[in-house]
């Protein structure tokens, strides 16, 4: 009875975190140039890496928010996105604490913004929200509706 | 009795060789499973990466093809001459840090060099922060720019430009009034009576306008935007970064 209510909270959580991501790199993904001054405007990464990351991210972004709305390979998919989740809290305190203001460029956008500092805890809050959604379907080992199920039927003996 | 047990055994150790044969086989499907699934998902992320780094590199060789040459538009003001072995075009905009901090640095060292016929910069200002806005502050500067440049000449503007930079506001204000304005202008070298209407009423509003359309045209979507000989400055990580590398090509 328990398992069944977390296989489908498991399912919910899977699709809050997938769209967000989905949504996120099909924004990014078309627009590299925006993107590539939303990496740089953090100042974090030396000049050569700007624009392999911010090539990358959209394109990870877009995968992992698949794979998360699908259900392939759940477990690793919500590892990467809580990973992702981390480095991007990280990105975010570090531009607040250096006294940075800008979009945190998420869903496109970036540079600069006047009311940015306003704006930071609120995405902090978001991404640890996030984060923990991802958290849950790592832990979750099978979700409802999910390509997984297909691919990997139960177990026997498990 | 022995042979029977001998049977049975026989048969369980069958039963169980098949199951771990079974096993094997369902594990090895797992696995070749996880790694097909894989395989999709990088060559997805492969291509759009691929689709993105295209993208960026066309965005990146439309832009240097749009952009007129420095000392060619009638947006701008122009340092040093045609003949200068290297050519620097400079998008900005008054209200932009990153643009007050990258004049910070390279002003005076540009106009050196131009002075000794080593490089041409044209300074083009226009406005992205002021979203077309006559209010804000990037126009009102830009108005008070060109307000300089119509009447007084370009030297004048250029001192103006330089002005409006040691005096740049805040993003986020307060800004400078129209009588703060008129003083820059006047010290720049502007005859107050000819610049005093322009900068109270927005007379340059056909300025403003054309020379953020031109910029637009252009591609330029962020500010600074530098080319150098013709070549967008890219791979910076930090104002500072590019000031140098900017000094480093034509120093």
């Amino acid at each position: 009875m328990k398992g069944a209510v977390h296989e489908w909270a498991g399912l919910v959580a899977r699709l809050v975190t997938g769209a967000v991501w989905l949504v996120a790199g099909a924004l990014k993904v078309t627009s590299p140039d925006t993107s590539i001054a939303a990496v740089r405007a953090y100042e974090l990464l030396p000049g050569s890496l700007v624009e392999p990351v911010a090539l990358t991210l959209p394109a990870l972004e877009l995968v992992v928010g698949l794979a998360l709305i699908l259900g392939v390979l759940t477990r690793g998919a919500a590892v990467v996105s809580g990973l992702l989740f981390v480095a991007f809290i990280i990105g975010i305190v570090s531009v607040w604490s250096r006294g940075i203001e800008i979009d945190c460029g998420c869903f496109g956008g970036g540079g600069f913004d006047p009311d940015a500092s306003a704006k930071y805890p609120w995405e902090i809050a978001r991404d640890s929200g996030l984060l923990l959604l991802s958290a849950y379907v790592v832990l979750v080992p099978r979700t409802r509706v999910a390509v997984d199920r297909i691919l990997f039927p139960e177990r026997s003996h498990a | 009795m022995s042979d029977g047990m001998s049977k049975s055994q026989k048969r369980a150790a069958t039963a169980a060789a098949l199951r771990e044969e079974q096993q094997r086989r369902e594990n090895r499907r797992r696995l070749i499973t996880i790694g097909a699934v894989l395989a999709a998902m990088v060559l997805i992320v492969g291509g759009a990466i691929l689709v993105s780094k295209l993208q960026s590199d066309k965005q990146q060789s439309d832009l240097e093809s749009a952009v007129p040459p420095a000392g060619s538009s009638a947006n701008g003001v122009t340092i040093g001459p045609d003949s200068a072995p290297h050519t620097v075009v400079i998008y900005e905009d008054f209200l932009c840090p990153f643009c007050g901090e990258l004049e910070h640095q390279t002003h005076a060292k540009l106009a050196e060099l131009a002075a000794d016929g080593k490089v041409q910069v044209e300074y083009r200002p226009f406005d992205l922060l002021g979203g077309g806005n006559p209010e804000s502050y990037s126009e009102r500067s830009l108005n008070a720019f060109a307000a300089v440049l119509d009447s007084a000449g370009p030297e004048a503007a250029k001192k103006m430009h330089d002005l409006l930079y040691e005096n740049q506001p805040s993003e986020s204000g307060p800004f400078p009034s129209d009588d703060d304005l008129l003083a820059l202008a006047v010290q720049a070298g502007a005859s107050e009576s000819q610049v005093k209407d322009d900068i109270e009423n927005g007379g340059q509003q056909d300025f403003v306008d054309q020379a953020t359309a031109a910029a637009q045209k252009a591609g330029v979507k962020s500010t600074p935007t530098v080319l150098v000989d013709g070549k967008l400055q890219t791979g910076f990580s930090t104002v500072d970064d590019l000031a140098t590398q900017l000094l480093q090509e034509v120093g």
